[in-house]
C-alpha cells in the first residue's frame, strides 16, 4: 500500500522515526542528484541533502499538510544550494568540475573511478556529459534551477512556481529561455545541432 | 479576457516548451500539433528543442552513497536527543518571570552595601542641591510669575501715609 508523503510526514510529527526513514529513502537519490546539478560538487551535494533532511525533521512538529511535501523539500534544497553558490562566489572557491577547460582531463567528482583500463567510448561519454554539465552551469541561476527541476526531477510547472516563488507565467518563460540558451551553449561546446547530436 | 492567438509561428515557438512538458490543455496541444504538420520552420524549432532535451537526458543521474541514510539518521537522532521540549506560551512566560525574580533577589542580596551607599549619596546630593544657595547670589526673577511675585513683595515694603482729603472752602462772593 502506498502511503503519501504528507501522511508519512504527519506520522513523523507524532514521533515515528520509521516514517521519516521511509521519506529519506524515497527522496535521497533525487535530492542528491538535484543539488549536484546545481552546485556541481558531489560530496557537498550529499552534505546539503543531509542538511535538507535534517531541517525537514526539525520542522516536523510545525508541519501542516497545506502544500505538497515534495515542493517543500525542494524549496529547502533550493535555498541551501543558492546559499552554497553565493558563499562559493564570495570565497572565490572553484571545484574540480568547474576547472574543465580546453581538453583538460579532469574527472567528475561523482565518477572518480579509474578509467584508464576502460574503453574509449566510456571516456567520450563522460567527456560529453561533462560538457553538458558545464553548459548547464553557465545558465543564469533561476533558468538553471527551473530547467533542472523540469528535466531531471520531472516536477510540474505549478510545483516549480511554488519552489522558485514566482508565477506560472514566469516559470514558462524561464524554461523556454533556458532551453534556448542551452541550445546555444551546446552548439558552442560542439555538441549541439548537427554536430554529434546523435546519442 | 485576454485574446489568445496561437496560430502565428512566433506564438507557436514560444509555447513549444510547454507543449513538450505536457503543461497545456488538450485543445492547445491539438492546435500546435496541427501547425507543426504544416509549418516546416516551427517543426525544425520543435526538433531542435527535442534534441536539446535529449542531450540533457544524456547526463547520467548521480545517486546518494550507501552511507547516506545512516548518516542522516545519526544526525537526526543527535538532534532528537538535544531537542528542547515544547512548552506552551503561558508556561514560558511563567519561567521568564521566575527567572527575572530570582535574578532580582540575587542582585539585592549580593549588592546591598553598594545599593545603600549609592542611595545615601543620592539623597545627600539632592538635599544639598535643593537647599544650598551660594553666598552673594541674588534672587533674579526668571519667569513672568517670579517678576510679578517680586513686584508684589516690593510694593508691600514701600512706606506710605494716608493724606486726608481737604474739603474745599466755598467762598461766596456777594456784590
Amino acid at each position: 500500500m502506498f502511503v503519501s508523503d504528507e501522511d508519512l510526514m504527519m506520522e513523523c510529527r507524532r514521533g515515528d522515526m520509521s516514517a521519516f526513514e521511509l521519506l529519506v529513502r524515497r527522496y535521497q537519490d533525487a535530492l542528491v542528484n538535484y543539488i549536484y546539478h546545481i552546485i556541481n560538487d558531489y560530496h557537498r551535494a550529499e552534505d546539503l541533502a543531509q542538511e535538507t533532511f535534517l531541517r525537514v525533521f526539525k520542522s516536523a512538529s510545525r508541519y501542516e499538510p497545506k502544500a505538497s511535501f515534495k515542493s517543500w523539500l525542494y524549496t529547502i534544497a533550493t535555498n541551501l544550494s543558492k546559499n552554497e553558490i553565493r558563499n562559493r562566489n564570495r570565497r572565490n572557491t572553484y571545484f574540480i568540475a568547474d576547472l574543465v577547460e580546453e581538453g583538460e582531463t579532469v574527472y567528475d567528482s561523482g565518477f572518480m573511478a579509474d578509467t584508464r583500463y576502460q574503453p574509449d567510448i566510456l571516456y567520450e561519454k563522460k567527456e560529453r556529459q561533462q560538457l553538458i554539465r558545464k553548459a548547464l552551469n553557465q545558465l543564469p541561476e533561476n533558468q538553471r534551477l527551473a530547467l533542472t527541476l523540469v528535466t531531471y526531477q520531472e516536477l510540474s510547472y505549478e510545483e516549480i512556481a511554488e519552489i522558485l516563488k514566482c508565477s506560472l507565467g514566469a516559470v514558462k518563460s524561464l524554461i523556454h529561455r533556458a532551453r534556448q540558451n542551452m541550445k546555444k551553449l551546446l552548439i558552442k561546446a560542439g555538441i549541439g545541432e548537427g554536430v554529434n547530436a546523435e546519442i | 479576457m485576454q485574446k489568445y492567438k496561437i496560430s502565428s509561428c512566433e506564438n507557436i515557438q514560444a509555447h513549444l516548451s510547454t507543449y513538450f512538458d505536457n503543461e497545456m490543455p488538450l485543445w492547445k496541444r491539438h492546435l500546435i500539433r496541427q501547425h507543426l504538420k504544416r509549418c516546416s520552420a516551427c517543426a525544425e524549432q520543435a526538433a531542435s528543442i527535442q534534441r536539446t532535451d535529449k542531450l540533457l537526458h544524456f547526463v547520467e543521474p548521480v545517486k546518494a552513497s550507501d552511507a547516506f541514510l545512516s548518516h542522516v539518521m545519526r544526525r537526526v537522532s543527535a538532534v532528537k536527543t538535544y531537542q528542547k521540549p515544547q512548552r506552551s506560551g503561558l508556561h514560558r512566560l511563567g519561567i521568564f518571570v521566575e527567572k527575572l525574580l530570582a535574578r532580582l533577589r540575587h542582585n539585592i542580596r549580593a549588592y546591598t552595601p553598594i545599593y545603600t551607599l549609592v542611595l545615601t549619596v543620592a539623597v545627600f546630593t539632592m538635599i544639598g542641591v535643593t537647599f544650598y544657595l551660594p553666598p552673594g547670589e541674588k534672587f533674579e526673577p526668571k519667569t513672568q510669575f517670579d517678576a510679578e511675585m517680586s513686584e508684589a513683595h516690593r510694593e508691600k515694603l514701600i512706606p506710605f501715609e494716608v493724606i486726608p482729603t481737604q474739603q474745599s472752602k466755598r467762598v461766596l462772593k456777594t456784590r
